[in-house]
């Protein structure tokens, strides 16, 4: 006689494993730290998307001020402020995405935020092999505090890609 | 996940098929030189990427690989008689040599020449590091022989096993970059397994349960660093190497030999899974040699006769619930290599990604699937894939400390490629 194992993991028996979703859509906020990152992430929100949502804090300079409030630090794409707390609030993950060279110390605000509510952070570094080792390190130097998970990837298609994968 | 037509791409291997075209241009391991051990040995059977073909040596001891069936009748020449430099079809006679090209036809006069008209579809065979490469791709494509280090350094220092396993060789393959999986499923064997006790960096594993992970893109696949917490404000970094379609390099523990995979498709179902061990330096040991036969490490026991691994579906693995309520294996399956078979072929033969639900930490496996598409695509517009070139394959995984804010690509740099009588950069 055939064992469990042998009998259940058989093409055969694939064919009846239950074919009803097994997941609530995630909702993923994508948040571009740089000019360059936000034109990607801007072509990116013209697409469909499940609940992936998209913000860009490449408006707010490049050094926060100590004590300084969360409020004010996100805005949407057509230029509204968000509230970044309120936001990542509402978040399953926040990916950030930032260009190989370009300070990414919004990081440390979103990232304290996410922090604070408990949700994943992803950092997507663009762009990676067209910079210097030094330039990309910057990059990684203000990303990696605060990223769980990070990537650096050297075609753009990689955040559609990634947000594909994780069903945003 | 990935649609359905994404999965179809990138898991069926067979002829004519894309990504049987990217495993075709590339030296794949085909079997053990052991496999055939003197010249006119008995045939051996092998099916790789959906194609049915026969090892053999000859009087000479030229390797051959050739279609398995006979040109006559069909008959297949694992029955044949290896004689006489050729491989005589047992049925009506007819001979071939190495190349498969047909050399007797008893049956036709001499003079017509008939068996000049008559040859089996063959590949190259090449030994190389105990191991029988094959080139399965255009002739006029075919690359220098391959040069990954393990195949390379002198034979003492140098172990390498192969199993069957019953899954297509995607599923396999991700489950060499997942590197998250380690600190449960294999968190009993790290402080047991003699291919892995010992290590300094084995306290950091178990000291850090939570791992950052990096994926960083390699010019011949992927370098997936896990950082986890050392002294000092340090990080512990273990840095896999992925080599695109299907070799797999597992970072260092202590002065323990290296080891990786490659994960051949025999078919849509099935997979090689190749593993090796060595050192750059010295030979291995008797004990190490010892415990890899044993099955230890990365390898595995047998079925005798068979490189079908002794636990297998057919016996549930010989999962012990009780190891498992006690902790002693996190899943009940011993052996590393099998505790990550019985969960990869109990997915199912070709698992269906359309219902996965991956999570951040998943990146590695989510790159190397993009990297897989994009060269595919490339590769319809003539490029030639990763992997295949020299310097693709002279690449090392690493275990070191680093300070804080360096990139592990740019501050292992050195420890990340083939240094030439230096061992792995290890902790």
């Amino acid at each position: 006689m055939q064992s469990e194992s042998a009998r259940m993991s058989s093409a055969a028996e694939a064919r009846y494993r239950i074919d009803a979703p097994n997941s609530q859509p995630r909702a993923v906020k994508v948040i571009a730290l740089d000019a360059p990152s936000e034109r990607v992430v801007k072509m990116l929100a013209e697409r469909k998307w499940s609940r992936a949502t998209f913000f860009t804090a490449s408006a707010f300079g490049d050094a926060p001020k100590a004590g300084e409030s969360f409020a004010g630090w996100l805005s949407d794409l057509a230029g509204r402020t968000k509230n970044l707390v309120e936001e990542v609030d509402a978040a399953d993950l926040v990916v950030m995405v930032a260009a190989a060279g370009e300070s990414a110390q919004a990081a440390s605000i979103i990232g304290e935020a996410c922090s604070l509510k408990r949700v994943m952070t992803t950092g997507l570094i663009l762009g990676g092999a067209d910079k210097s080792d030094e330039a990309l390190s910057k990059t990684l130097s203000h990303l990696r505090p605060w990223a769980l998970m990070l990537v650096v990837a050297s075609a753009e298609e990689y955040v559609e890609d990634m947000l594909r994968a994780l069903r945003a | 996940m990935l649609r359905k037509e994404q999965n179809d791409l990138l898991t069926q291997t067979g002829p004519g098929t894309p990504m049987g075209k990217m495993f075709r241009l590339s030296w794949q391991p085909a079997l053990l030189a052991s496999e055939l051990p003197e010249n006119e040995c008995p045939p051996v059977r092998v099916k790789l990427m959906s194609e049915r073909l026969l090892a053999w040596r000859d009087t000479q001891g030229n390797y051959a690989l050739t279609d398995e069936f006979c040109a006559h009748r069909g008959v297949s020449l694992w029955f044949g008689r290896n004689e006489e430099n050729g491989l005589r079809c047992p049925y009506h006679g007819w001979k071939y040599d190495h190349t498969g090209q047909c050399i007797e036809v008893p049956s036709e006069p001499t003079e017509s020449g008939f068996c000049k008209k008559i040859k089996l579809k063959s590949y190259p065979l090449v030994e190389r590091g105990g191991v029988l490469w094959t080139y399965m791709g255009p002739p006029e494509m075919q690359p220098p022989l391959p040069e990954w280090e393990f195949a390379v350094v002198p034979a003492d220092r140098s172990f390498t096993s192969k199993r069957l396993q019953e899954s297509n060789w995607l599923q396999a393959m991700e489950g060499g970059i997942d590197s998250s999986h380690v600190s449960f499923l294999h968190s009993g064997e790290l402080n047991k397994d003699p291919l892995f006790k010992g290590s300094k960096g084995n306290q950091y594993n178990m000291g850090d349960m939570k791992p950052v992970f990096e994926v960083v893109e390699s010019p011949g696949g992927l370098y997936i660093g896990a950082r986890r917490n050392a002294e000092h404000g340090h990080y512990y970094w273990r840095v896999t190497q992925y080599v695109l379609p299907a070799f797999t390099m597992i970072p260092p523990r202590a002065d323990h030999p290296v080891h990786g995979h490659f994960w051949v498709p025999i078919d849509d179902e099935n997979c090689w899974a190749w593993s090796f061990d060595y050192k750059v330096t010295r030979p291995l040991s008797e004990h190490e040699l010892t415990a890899m036969h044993e099955g230890k490490g990365i390898h595995n026991e047998y079925v005798p006769g068979t490189f079908r691994p002794r636990q297998n579906k057919d016996n549930d693995y010989l999962i012990d619930r009780a190891a498992q309520k006690r902790g002693d294996t996190f899943s009940g399956v011993y052996g590393i290599a099998m505790q990550d078979a019985s969960l990869q072929e109990s997915m199912g033969p070709v698992v269906d990604r359309t219902k996965e639900n991956l999570v951040s930490t998943d990146n590695g496996i989510i790159m190397a699937r993009h990297r897989l598409l994009r060269a595919l695509k490339a590769m319809e517009k003539g490029e030639i894939p990763p992997g295949i070139a020299r310097e693709h394959q002279q690449c090392r995984s690493a275990a070191v400390v680093l300070p804080p804010d360096q990139p592990f690509k740019e501050a292992a740099k050195e420890a990340l490629v083939v240094q030439a009588g230096k061992e792995h950069a290890t902790v």
